[in-house]
């Protein structure tokens, strides 16, 4: 009997000083419902001393009696630290935590209303060693057993998820949560067994030190409450319900099992009633898209609400790899399928409207003969055809945004910039030594360059007028030096084309630079504008180098 | 000529060992200084003194009970402190320094002994328990979350005027004179009424010293402590007062034959010395250490009880 009381002094001791350590970590997820497990366990080695150490029968019944309190507190404590602590907490809701202390309610009431002899056979034998012996083991008593490894197990199946987590602390808060709970399941099971002789005393509340032992160790050694994985699950959930993409969770039958408020806005329908149903019937066109066929917009909505969606279709697998399901993913593009629209009325209208109403104007002020009014009229006209031009270089250049970046070698760009304008600025020296063959760069670069060498050119003057195109690779990126020796860039022109806008009393006097930074800047590089002394410019472009497109 | 020239440095050399090693022994000294008032270890060991006072005036049988108040006192005070840390920080920043230092240590010291302390309670039977879970249940009623309005009324039981020392004083007493009584199984005599009623005064007294060196921030608190509501110099003059009501309860209980000789004559001797102390109330700035020679006082009535015991009174 000595032995027995040390342990459980032990057990007294060491679930005490874990409650106080759970005690102050609050309110961190799980804190509460372990310092009333540790407490509940606590009390049931008390009454135990107690009754050991009491003097009378009717004492020691009355410990046993009242050390129901604890007995049926633990489960529920336990189911409620795992349910906590891994962020289930939607299932701690008042109502549900006061169904799971039905059992252990109905069992302190039925000690306390004097019910014994359904939680224990009313006969006592004192064995040889002086120790009274109780006969447990009514109805009642098979009730809670039963409960009670119930609401374990519950527990375990909460708390194992966290040894396959990731994280070495999760593991091991894990591992040390399930050793904490399975040495006194062990003992029980062992004691119910009759596998040991405790002269009547369970010896469960003793184990329940080496519990206290692996919480220490978990509080301690794997900062357990103090980095806790409870946000973990709320966390995604926030996540997959506002992320601005609309997802659909699929089984491998193809039913709705899940599916965000974004899909459920979408797809113009409840969550309650898009739950369940088969995919066929909820998204348009599953099929096409369940086959691989994602090639063209999903349109969703009628009349003026109807959206257009880039729609995917991607597999779920579990560890094995074995497809457990599918997630169907809708992300809106009815504003850059409107803004593609219209920069095709656009080009429509650069392209050929503005083309044929200059040719009219060329035709009408042909009439007007050899005379300076003819003359200016037609080169009037011809710069507006050469804005036409430059507005649609500029649209094909915003289409190029949402294709990939495909390659081009630069020497092929370079080569054809500087034989046209050396065709049509014959007067013009344009030197240029041609980069190596295997630079390659965004095919985006060409109206950039042809840009660049065309300006240098026709805005150069007087008698000698030099262009030199130079190169200067390195293995990530390549730099193109267009430079020349012309009056120079206004300088309002480059600080409007640095600083990226213009306003009505701020702004260039082209389109032609804006050119030469939009297709940087979708080529992924940067321009940089410098004078020259004693006159010119030299705009120095770079860009990351690509790989060489296949087949070349 | 080696001997000449070696001679001055092996002397200071010598010199320097000695320097060296006095100053790791200072080192080492107000290293456990600070060990014992930042962690309010001394009165661990007051505690458990009082305690023995407490068995002998009552002539009980030895128990745990010293113990188990020792390490109560242990897990109580410097779980306040680690609580109180970062309030701390502003009044008494080298404590909270020392304190924050060894935060983990003390947290794992103090739910140790906390429940170190339970578990010899139990060994003592429900009172025992009931006692030693007094300051646990006073502890989760002012942090607790679930009953706000116990927690606000508990919480305002510190601002009034009397009651705030007078609860301290109480738990105090309850603990120190009930403890031994549980483990003994005695009955609450006439002579542990003297007894209680001794250290319930005491207390308070030691309990509104510190009070004095923290009035201002007290008074900006709201706090009512005898310094903000009478001032220092009224202060001494009622703590002069209970401590004379205590030598006349005193010389009374002993005329009625409740207390003998020695326990008399310490706690006389103990009295007279905390009258000494009280005269300093207003007299000096260092409210710290009167409060520490205070809590001493009980060395000095068990030194005195122990003698005179020993020589038979």
């Amino acid at each position: 009997m000595l032995l027995l009381t040390a342990l459980l002094l032990v057990s007294i001791a060491v679930g005490t000083g874990a409650a106080i350590l759970a005690w102050r970590e609050r309110p961190k997820p799980g804190a509460f419902p372990l310092v009333a497990l540790l407490a509940a366990q606590v009390w049931w080695s008390t009454c135990i001393v107690f009754r050991l150490r009491a003097d009378t029968v009717p004492a020691k019944l009355q410990w046993l009696h009242l050390g129901w309190l604890g007995v049926v507190c633990v489960p529920v404590a336990w189911l409620c630290f795992a349910l906590e602590y891994t962020g289930r907490d939607r299932y701690l809701r008042p109502r549900y935590v006061a169904l799971l202390c039905a059992v252990p309610a109905a069992t302190v009431a039925l000690v306390a209303l004097g019910g014994h002899d359904l939680l224990v056979v009313e006969s006592h034998t004192i064995g040889a060693n002086g120790v009274v012996r109780f006969e447990q083991g009514g109805p009642w008593y098979a009730v809670v057993a039963g409960y009670t490894y119930l609401l374990g197990l519950c527990g375990v199946a909460a708390i194992v998820e966290l040894v396959g987590s990731d994280a070495v602390a999760f593991r091991g808060q894990g591992v040390t949560l399930l050793v904490g709970l399975a040495a006194p399941w062990v003992t029980n099971v062992a004691f119910l067994l009759g596998t040991f002789e405790t002269a009547g005393v369970d010896p469960t509340p003793i184990a329940f030190a080496v519990s206290g032992v692996a919480y220490l160790g978990a509080i301690t050694r794997y900062r357990l409450l103090e980095t806790n994985p409870a946000p973990r699950r709320r966390a995604r959930r926030l996540v997959f319900d506002g992320m601005r993409e609309g997802a659909v969770v699929l089984d491998t039958n193809g039913n709705v099992v899940d599916a965000n408020e974004y899909a459920v806005d979408a797809l113009g329908i409840t969550r309650e009633l898009v739950l369940g149903e088969p995919a066929t019937r909820v998204i348009p066109e599953y099929e096409r898209l369940r086959d691989g066929n994602t090639a063209g917009h999903l349109t969703l909505g009628d009349g003026d609400d109807a959206r257009t969606y880039d729609a995917a279709v991607t597999d779920v697998s579990d560890v094995h790899d074995r497809h457990i399901g599918s997630i169907v993913t809708f992300h809106d593009v009815s504003r850059y399928v409107r803004q593609r629209q219209r920069l095709e009325v656009l080009n429509r209208v650069l392209r050929h409207n503005i083309r044929t109403e200059t040719n009219v104007i060329h035709g009408y002020a042909e009439r007007f003969g050899d005379s300076d009014a003819g003359r200016i009229v037609q080169e009037r006209a011809a710069r507006i055809e050469a804005v036409g031009e430059k507005g649609r270089q500029a649209v094909e250049l915003f289409e190029r945004t949402r294709e990939e970046h495909t390659g081009r070698p630069l020497a092929g760009i370079l080569d054809d910039c500087v034989t046209r304008v050396r065709e049509s600025h014959p007067d013009v020296d344009v030197s240029y030594d041609p980069p190596p063959a295997d630079v390659v760069v965004s095919s985006a670069l060409s109206a950039v360059f042809d840009n660049l060498i065309e300006n240098a050119a026709r805005h150069n003057e007087g008698d000698e007028r030099h262009v030199t195109v130079e190169t200067r690779p390195d293995a990530e990126e390549v730099s193109v030096v267009v430079a020349d020796d012309g009056p120079g860039i206004d300088a309002q022109e480059t600080d409007v084309i640095r600083d990226g806008g213009e306003s009505a009393l701020r702004h260039g006097s082209g389109l032609g630079l804006w050119i030469v930074r939009w297709g940087t800047e979708i080529a992924g590089g940067r321009a940089e504008f410098d004078d020259r002394e004693p006159t010119g410019t030299a705009v120095t472009v770079t860009v990351p180098r690509l790989d060489a497109p296949s087949g070349e | 000529m080696s001997s000449q020239t070696d001679s001055p440095s092996l002397a200071w050399g010598g010199t320097r060992t000695v320097y060296s090693t006095l100053a790791a022994l200072s080192e080492y000294g107000t290293r456990a200084k600070d060990a014992l008032v930042y962690s309010s270890a001394y009165l661990v060991v007051i505690a458990a003194v009082e305690v023995v006072t407490a068995m002998v005036a009552l002539s009980l049988p030895p128990s745990p009970a010293p113990l188990v108040i020792a390490l109560l006192t242990f897990a109580v005070y410097v779980g306040d402190r680690i609580a109180d840390a970062a309030e701390d920080a502003a009044t008494s920043p080298e404590r909270a320094a020392f304190v924050t230092r060894h935060r983990r240590l003390f947290s794992l010291g103090t739910a140790a002994a906390y429940g170190l302390a339970v578990a010899l309670a139990v060994l003592g039977g429900p009172l025992a328990l009931a006692v030693t879970l007094l300051p646990g249940a006073f502890w989760i009623l002012y942090a607790s979350d679930w009953l706000p309005s116990l927690s606000r009324y508990a919480s305002r039981l510190k601002d009034v005027l009397v009651v705030n020392s007078a609860v301290v004083a109480l738990a105090w007493a309850v603990c120190v004179v009930c403890l031994p009584l549980a483990y003994a199984d005695g009955a609450f005599t006439p002579t542990a009424a003297v007894v209680f009623g001794y250290f319930f005064l005491d207390t308070y007294v030691n309990t509104e010293i510190p009070n004095l060196r923290d009035r201002e921030g007290d008074a900006a608190n709201g706090v009512a402590t005898l310094p903000v509501v009478l001032g220092v110099r009224r202060t001494r003059h009622v703590l002069y007062a209970l401590d004379l009501v205590l030598v006349a309860g005193i010389a009374l209980a002993f005329g009625a034959g409740i207390l003998g000789v020695a326990m008399t004559a310490g706690v006389l001797v103990g009295l007279g010395y905390a009258l000494c102390l009280a005269w300093f109330v207003g007299r000096t700035e260092r409210y710290g250490r009167l409060a520490i020679a205070g809590e001493a006082k009980h060395l000095l009535v068990v030194a005195v009880v122990v003698a005179l015991g020993a020589a038979g009174f």
